[in-house]
């Protein structure tokens, strides 16, 4: 239970920090399992019918930092705080990223069309997300901790600032059919309902100071501003007459009253031979029109700051610092309607199946009466878009059936995250209930607290094959 | 069939098992703790006078301006600044001895404290003084926190007469070194 609080804890609190991959290694391709198509709709996945057990079918959650941990920043062993701020502000980079996303599946289900011999497949099904991403913004960090005393002539980065989030609810139906032997194709199409954004993913500007012989000032100062922070579902919590509770108005927002957008996922596989498999996905290809409750924010212009100069010889001028800042570099608040992309995703694998399984006497048939394997090795390419350079994470991994109702799936992962990233799932099958459960970075499980990033996926499923004759 | 059931559900345990982990203390309350202190430089004052930007008034005084000085003003810097260091600079090119009187005012134009730099008359080298640093706390930081305008005297001390041809300039420079506590 209290290891339960404390994972809790972590995710909460890199939620409020960072942000994470949502890379889902172990689950890609594992066909056994119906949520498999939700990353390749053009998944090898068949059944006669399923459906998730509700709220229970796919729970997940992505956390990932670089560049620094939960325990660097939180660990009770009696450093300063602030020390330890500062450490992470000095080892960290602005290309480090902290990336949350979870996933909640509220139901699915899917079945097949067409009788037994087709194989033409429809699921669908409701699931909420919430996804959050932010760069480490390093030089305005230095700036706040320790000012620019030390740092003359460095000019501080305000592109450093990068960060987004958004709640929203999906709601999807898909389709996949299986050609012939060699191809299976599908793709689904999605309804996103978002109740809450924010947006700030395009700042620039600097924060300069100088200081050069010669000038008839002591300092050469400017601030040059682009920032701006787009929210959507938001505004309305920062009013003061707000006296709501926004947990629940963003969660009835995000189901009955979001900013609606839409999305594609397609998908195929492929088959070179029996045992050499391809199969390549997209996800999310797809973009929400933000337009309820929205608001933008900006601070753009620049100002040069030279500090207080007397006029001795005409009356004075009015003005002031303070107002020629405001002036030069204004608040603005509009109400535009924007829209966001959402974090695409790309997959792809190559698999070799190998050692045919023992196949027990009461075997649940699946819908062809292929071979099947029992070992599998592949790897895997994952890609993601973010608000810089694409998130890219290469997985190599080894699949085995232990028999007709146990499947397991170990996975070795590079990302940015790390270099050393295992995971392992299962999926098991006892009659028609089926279990999964994966978590990736083992080696980090001896402490989750010190792990850059940690990801799980499980759920229930009631999967109905074909009726045994 | 039977055992077969249980054999798997006992599979599906072990492999359950391997999601057990472990986690260190974490206290999320240091986070209160965080104290920023970030010292920040940046300009105060400055001017570049001309012999030929001269007025003359009673006293040796040449020029007088007072300017709207609103930074604290601003609350943010009220509360959080602890200590302000201010670095004065004068360069004199002209052949006559200076004093400058760099006045803190109030809102009500009362004067609060006066910094005097003297400087001598140019001799024909580099004549520039960097005075030594002003340091602002505790009684004198408040002080200077009521600061709302800053008076500009500069005056002239007796010397070789200066004539319509007379060249040169007396400048000041001088910038702040503010340190914070932001909790």
């Amino acid at each position: 239970m209290r290891q339960i609080r404390k994972v809790y804890l972590v995710l909460i609190s890199a939620i409020q920090l960072t942000c994470f991959a949502q890379n889902k290694e172990i689950l890609y391709n594992f066909t056994s399992i119906p949520q498999s198509s939700m990353l390749n709709p053009g998944a090898d996945v068949s059944y006669n019918f399923y459906f998730g057990v509700p709220l229970l079918s796919g729970i997940s959650a992505n956390i990932g930092s670089s560049g620094f941990s939960a325990y660097d920043l939180f660990a009770d062993n009696g450093v300063d705080f602030n020390d330890k701020v500062r450490s992470v502000i000095n080892k960290t980079s602005n290309n480090d990223r902290v990336q949350v996303n979870q996933q909640l599946e509220l139901f699915s289900g899917g079945f097949r069309i067409g009788g037994e011999k087709s194989q033409s497949y429809i699921s669908f099904g409701a699931y909420q997300e919430f996804d959050f991403f932010m760069y480490m913004p390093k030089d305005p960090a230095i700036l706040a901790m320790y000012g620019n005393q030390n740092y003359i002539g460095k000019s501080f980065d305000l592109a450093d600032l990068s960060v987004k989030a958004e709640v929203l609810s999906v709601f999807h139906i898909g389709f996949h059919k299986k050609i012939n032997k060699k191809l299976v194709v599908g793709g689904r199409a999605k309804l996103y309902s978002s109740g809450a954004n924010a947006t700030s993913t395009k700042n620039s500007g600097f924060i300069w100071t100088q200081q050069t012989e010669g000038t008839p000032n002591l300092y050469t100062q400017v601030i040059a501003s682009h920032l701006e922070l787009k929210t959507s579902g938001i505004s309305s919590f920062t009013k003061d007459e707000y006296d709501r509770s926004i947990a629940s108005d963003i969660a009835r927002n995000t189901f009955l009253d979001g900013s609606l957008g839409l999305g594609i996922d397609a998908g195929i596989t492929y088959y070179f031979k029996e045992n050499l498999q391809f199969t390549a996905s997209i996800v999310d290809l797809g973009f929400i029109n933000q337009t309820k409750d929205i608001e933008t924010l900006t601070y753009k212009g620049q100002y040069r700051y030279d500090g207080v100069k007397p006029n001795f010889s005409q009356t004075d001028e009015p003005g002031n610092i303070i107002d020629d800042f405001e002036k030069a570099i204004p608040r603005d608040t509009t109400y535009n309607k924007y829209t966001t992309w959402r974090p695409t995703k790309f997959y792809t694998s190559l698999q070799y199946s190998f050692g045919e399984s023992r196949s027990s006497e009461d075997c649940n048939c699946k819908t062809s009466a292929k071979r099947k394997y029992a070992n599998a090795v592949g790897g895997q390419l994952f890609l993601m878009s973010t608000p810089r350079t694409p998130f890219a994470a290469l997985t190599a991994y080894y699949k085995r059936s232990i028999s007709d109702g146990l499947d397991l799936k170990a996975t070795y992962t590079v990302d940015a995250f790390s270099s050393k990233n295992i995971g392992l799932g299962f999926s098991g099958t006892v009659g028609k209930f089926n279990v999964y459960a994966m978590v990736n970075n083992l080696l980090e499980l001896k402490d989750v607290t010190k792990a850059n990033s940690m990801a799980f996926q499980l759920g229930f499923n009631f999967v109905f094959q074909d009726a045994e004759k | 069939m039977k055992i077969n059931s249980s054999n798997r559900i006992f599979r599906i345990l072990i492999a359950a098992s391997l999601f057990f982990s472990c986690a260190s203390d974490l206290d999320f309350d240091q986070t209160k703790d965080l104290k920023l202190e970030p010292v920040v430089v940046a300009n105060f004052a400055y001017f570049d006078l001309p012999v030929s930007d001269f007025g003359y008034g009673g006293g040796g005084e040449i020029a007088f301006d007072a300017k709207e000085f609103e930074v604290f003003k601003q609350k943010f810097l009220r509360e959080n600044i602890v200590r302000t260091d201010i670095d004065f600079e004068l360069e004199n090119t002209i052949p006559r001895a200076f004093i400058v009187d760099l006045q803190l005012l109030d809102a009500n134009s009362q004067i609060l404290e006066t910094l005097r730099f003297d400087i001598p008359a140019n001799s024909g080298s580099t004549n520039i003084i960097k005075y030594p640093t002003e340091v602002f706390q505790n009684q004198r930081l408040d002080l200077l926190k009521q600061t709302a305008q800053v008076g500009f005297v500069v005056r002239m001390l007796p010397g070789t007469p200066l004539d319509q041809n007379s060249t040169g300039n007396i400048k000041l420079r001088s910038g702040g070194t503010v340190y914070f506590e932001i909790q």
